[in-house]
């Protein structure tokens, strides 16, 4: 093994440009998986704490059944339960504000009619979610008296800042509290809370040493089984006196990151691949070029196992140094992302992010990776190296001249694949489409040795055409020709890096496509009138039919839609019930039909029929078409499941929606807990607002708020995502272009002496520097025509696996694929630079002389 | 005892309407200390037989006992064994490493058979040394010249401490000078360290060096001469034999 080892060595550092090249391939895919995975922990866990703190929720609250408060005697058994990362007592308590309290009836002030008056305390609190005090100010602290924390929007209505007082109503009589830190703008529905430390609280509401909420977030990552799992803990732990609520944990944009990280883990193990490629295709060549060595080496007496041993042996040396290299440059680049992206994600989206995750685990795997797909890309050309016979080092070298490629056992295969995958497509049925993308991916690469030559071919005439002055068009595509192989392997390695580009647009478009129109159907309404906890319905007190009538009542109000809620329970489990007017509901908001479709709505005006969430089907195991029991105040009442289909408040809560008239009849509810409005066409917006807002103020259990300021948020914050997604993508794109230089440069070496007689028989330098690019062009519009083709297939595939969860509609990639081709041909004018001005500037009697 | 022994050798490329007897029956022998030059007209078989020789290459028929071993039936690793412990190989054009320099490169065939690479180096060494490259160990083969990269092929031809040296066309690639130099090398490896050598050359004058040489044509041997201690002469003897059997 020593001989092997000093000869490897030797031989990567005496062709220090081509090792560069190489290990640079490997660097990068372990820069990849270890940048990526050191950053996303940090992110999501960050993100976790700051949306659930900007959004107010959490994974779960305990209360006590009878909702009254209770002794936090309890609290560290909730703590000790396995799976819960964080725990956080308090006091929460509705204030409600006389009018003009605060002002006069005009001022900004005056429309505050009722506040969450919450004590807490600052440690624990900050440990369930994040409060980012702006500037100036600070958290409280638990020695505080009489000091508050607010959000910037209840400031600008009170007109008060940072060491500024202002009174509110307790149980002591009026309490005058200094604000010490503002909070980010309250942006979601919702009563504006103000933060006080547990005892100020306490003392306020003539309730010391109680509290009667438990804030619970579980450990990061949770997935639905898991939630489950520790929320059955906690009730075991606490007793059937306690209710353990499960509101809207962590958002679609939680879950989009959580998709998110697993993709980008896919992408890094891909893009090693894609460096395990180019290092095949720089074994391949390097056991070509030393055949005679090799051959010398035989007829002296070395075995096959030596010679395979010095392959590998230089295969593990390069997979050791790139994979060092990597861990390095990606610990460099997630702390430089962080760093940039931080101060970014901290304006638009309120995010504080941490330091990089460094686990053991990920630097053991990423060391395993790395030089695992090193040796074993090199295992081919090793065991072909091992087969070079002794006669070798004594008969010239071959090149391969396979004008048209043998079709031979691999190829046949790739054909077979894809036949089989696109008839999959074809089938429709998900179940064969999921497994099927990655299936194509492998028969493109197998099959591309064959089409290299038709397809350079007709790319190519339009080179030559390109280049016809120049007199190189013909000489660069039969340099493709010449080595198909090896172009194959470049193409292969493009096609993986472009086809990401794709298959991640696909997604992302599909993906926004579905979130935009689930937010504008779920929350698009001119007016929203919000309840204080959203989701976990049945603490809210709600208002009769009389706020609807009177709000119909204002001249330009168009369409009123409503939630009234029940609790019921099917074979034990809890469903929120949720009574809709199935005429105005489609007509003000709207369902995303997951199974059925809005002929849904006349199904439930029928009678006794039911629209379900998918959590519901989770929860319950039931199916459309299927009757339940539903347990009515009156007893088992049964209701048949209509369709399928969610809206966003309610996405993952076990819910049922039935009419109203239902509700009324078989649960006795007639109570609205959420109601929507549209304006009538032509409406005066600005004196319709001021009459809403006048008739709002007799039902201050409601927040009012407009539909489309929400959206627009939303929406920006989902973009901000997305766009984060797409420059992430564009990096894995990244080995396309290091395979194009690698197998560009290679090319150069091993043509010296032909392009030394190129030169010799009147070629200029800037005609070899052409024939270069040319050539480079020539490999990247092949590389990118695979790539497209192989990431819309891989896209849709995933959009279709995707559909068994949560179906998205296909939106085709048209800004990936323009991506894609613009990056592709770019990368190719830009391998070629180095290598084409390596050849131009060859010395021709030494280039003639090469070995 | 013959140091090397062939009974009817025969190899034959292809089969068919397309078949190519390169080498037709050749029985010979070669005794250890001998110098024994093979020459004949391009294509005659002689590289051919060089290789059968060294277990390079696998005959068609006939038997080859190098040392007392038949050549045939041994496996791949064994005949590379033998190769690295009981023949040495010069080629025409050097087949150095590029990567390593003149000891390392003397050293290869007993590096290869696990000898301690200080030892190794030791022995490749007194060899460079005996050949006047002591001077140049550090050298690696693109800072030598034609015939001291061949002189140090000769060192680790010998390197192993072989019976017998295998020598394809060894100045082939060289100028007068430097030929005669090698030339001269092969016959003292010969005569002053007591090693069996067979040269395969088409240039009389440096065939003129050996102490017996095998004509072949057509894969066939025509001609044996054992040649007398007068170079001159011989090499025009020798060339008058070439364009007879080149005819």
């Amino acid at each position: 093994m020593n001989l092997q080892l000093m000869l490897a060595w030797r031989y990567l550092s005496g062709r220090k440009l081509r090792t560069f090249l190489t290990t640079l391939a490997i660097i990068f895919g372990v820069l990849v998986i270890f940048g990526m995975n050191i950053i996303l922990p940090t992110m999501t866990s960050a993100m976790q704490a700051n949306l659930q703190g900007m959004s107010g929720v959490v994974d779960y609250s305990v209360t006590l059944a009878s909702g009254e408060s209770f002794s936090p005697e309890i609290v560290p058994t909730v703590r000790a339960v396995d799976g819960v990362r964080a725990v956080s007592a308090s006091l929460v308590r509705t204030v409600n504000l006389p009018a003009g309290f605060f002002g006069g009836a005009t001022a900004p002030s005056a429309a505050i009619t009722v506040l969450n008056l919450i004590g807490l305390d600052p440690e624990a609190a900050r440990s369930v979610r994040a409060y980012p005090v702006s500037e100036g100010g600070r958290f409280l602290e638990s020695a505080d008296t009489d000091s508050a924390v607010i959000s910037q929007s209840l400031a600008d209505k009170l007109g008060i800042g940072v060491g500024d007082g202002f009174p509110l109503p307790s149980a002591t009589g009026v309490v005058h509290l200094t604000v010490v830190g503002i909070l980010p703008p309250r942006t979601h529905p919702g009563t504006e809370e103000v933060l006080v430390t547990l005892p100020q609280a306490q003392r306020m509401t003539n309730e010391t040493g109680k509290i009667n909420t438990i804030d619970i977030n579980v450990e990061t990552g949770a997935g639905e089984t898991r939630r489950t799992e520790i929320q059955n803990t906690i009730e075991a732990a606490i007793g059937p006196n306690y209710h353990v609520g499960t509101l809207m944990s962590g958002t679609d944009m939680f879950a989009a990151l959580q998709l998110g990280q697993a993709v980008m883990g896919l992408f890094g193990v891909l893009a090693l691949f894609m460096g395990g490629f180019i290092i095949f295709n720089t074994f391949r060549t390097v056991v070509a070029e030393r055949r005679r060595d090799i051959g010398m080496l035989r007829a002296l007496g070395a075995t096959r196992g030596t010679i395979t041993g010095m392959i590998l042996a230089e295969g593990l040396l390069q997979g050791i140094l790139g994979t060092a290299l990597g861990l390095g440059f990606g610990y460099l680049l997630g702390a430089g992302l962080l760093i940039m992206v931080g101060p970014i994600l901290g304006k638009f989206l309120n995010i504080t992010l941490g330091a990089p995750v460094v686990s053991p685990g990920l630097v053991v795997v990423c060391i395993l990776l790395g030089v695992s797909v090193t040796v074993l890309a090199g295992l081919m050309p090793a065991r072909s190296a091992s087969r070079v016979t002794p006669l070798e080092a004594l008969r010239p070298a071959m090149a391969e001249t396979g004008i048209i490629r043998k079709i031979g056992a691999g190829s046949i295969l790739g054909i077979v694949i894809l036949i089989l995958t696109s008839l999959a497509l074809l089938s429709g049925n998900e179940l064969l489409i999921s497994p099927s993308g990655l299936l194509f991916l492998i028969g493109l690469v197998l099959v591309a040795p064959i089409l290299i030559r038709p397809i350079t071919f007709v790319f190519g005439k339009f080179i030559g055409w390109i280049y016809a002055r120049r007199g190189i068009g013909e000489l660069a595509q039969g340099n493709l020709v010449r080595q198909p192989s090896r172009t194959a392997v470049t193409v292969s390695a493009t096609m993986l890096g472009l086809a990401v580009i794709v298959a991640a647009g696909g997604m992302v478009a599909s993906l926004s496509v579905v979130m935009y129109d689930m937010i504008r159907k779920s929350l698009g309404s001119d007016y929203l009138f919000i309840p204080p906890s959203v989701s976990v319905w049945n603490t809210n007190v709600g208002a009769g039919p009389d706020f609807a009538e009177r709000l119909h009542g204002v001249d330009g109000v168009g369409d009123i839609s409503s939630f009234r809620f029940a609790g019921t329970k099917i074979n034990d489990t809890g469903v929120s019930l949720l009574g809709i007017d199935p005429v105005m509901f489609p007509k003000v908001s709207g369902f995303y039909f997951i199974q059925g479709n809005e002929s849904a709505y006349q199904e439930l005006a029928g009678g006794r029929a039911m629209i379900v969430n998918p959590s519901f089907l989770t929860a319950i195991g039931a199916k459309v078409g299927d009757t339940m029991d539903l347990l009515t105040p009156g007893g088992p009442v049964p209701y048949r499941i209509v369709a399928v289909a969610t809206d966003l408040l309610n996405i993952k809560i076990t819910t049922a929606f039935i009419s109203q008239a239902d509700m009324a009849a078989d649960f006795g509810k007639t109570e609205d807990v959420f109601l929507q409005l549209n304006l009538a066409p032509g409406a005066d917006r600005t004196a319709v607002d001021t009459q809403i807002r006048a008739v709002a103020a007799g039902f201050p259990q409601f927040q009012l708020i407009s539909g489309r300021a929400y959206y627009e948020t939303i929406k920006m914050q989902f973009d901000a995502a997305f766009s984060a997604m797409y420059i992430l993508f564009g990096l894995l794109a990244f080995p396309s272009f290091i395979a194009m230089l690698n197998t560009l440069a290679i090319g150069v070496i091993e043509r010296t002496r032909e392009i030394g007689m190129i030169r010799a028989v009147g070629a200029t330098r800037g005609q070899i520097g052409a024939m270069v690019t040319a050539e480079a062009l020539l490999l990247a519009a092949i590389g990118t025509l695979f790539g497209v083709v192989a990431g819309w297939y891989l896209g849709f595939t995933f959009i279709s696996a995707m559909g068994a969860v949560f179906p998205l509609g296909y939106a085709f990639p048209a800004i990936g694929i323009l991506v894609a081709v613009v990056f592709g041909l770019l990368f190719g004018v830009l391998a070629a630079i180095i290598p084409a001005r390596q050849a131009a500037r060859l010395n021709i009697i030494r280039a003639l002389q090469y070995e | 005892m013959a140091l090397i022994q062939t009974e009817n050798l025969t190899k034959i490329y292809g089969n068919g309407e397309t078949a190519v007897t390169a080498l037709d029956r050749v029985s010979m022998k070669v005794n250890p200390g001998e110098f024994v030059a093979v020459m004949g007209p391009s294509g005659c078989g002689k590289s051919t037989l060089l290789h059968l020789l060294g277990g390079l290459d696998r005959p068609s028929g006939g038997t080859v006992t190098v040392d007392g071993t038949a050549l045939a039936d041994m496996k791949d690793d064994d005949l590379a064994k033998l190769r690295r412990r009981r023949i040495g190989f010069v080629f025409q054009f050097y087949n150095l490493i590029p990567v390593l320099d003149a000891a390392e490169n003397a050293a290869l065939p007993v590096t290869l058979d696990g000898v301690n690479p200080v030892e190794a180096k030791t022995r490749a060494i007194a060899w460079l040394e005996k050949f006047g490259l002591g001077g140049r160990l550090k050298n690696r083969p693109d800072q030598l010249s034609g015939g001291q990269q061949q002189r140090v092929a000769i060192a680790r031809a010998l390197v192993a401490d072989p019976a017998l040296i295998l020598a394809d066309e060894p100045t082939g690639n060289l100028d007068t000078r430097a030929a005669d130099e090698i030339a001269a090398l092969l016959a003292r490896v010969s005569k002053e360290f007591g090693r069996a050598v067979v040269m395969v050359t088409h240039d009389p004058r440096i065939a003129a060096y050996a102490g017996r040489i095998i004509f072949l044509k057509d894969g066939a041997v025509v001609d044996e001469t054992i040649l007398e201690r007068t170079s001159g002469d011989n090499s025009k003897i020798l060339a008058d034999k070439m364009r007879t059997f080149g005819e």
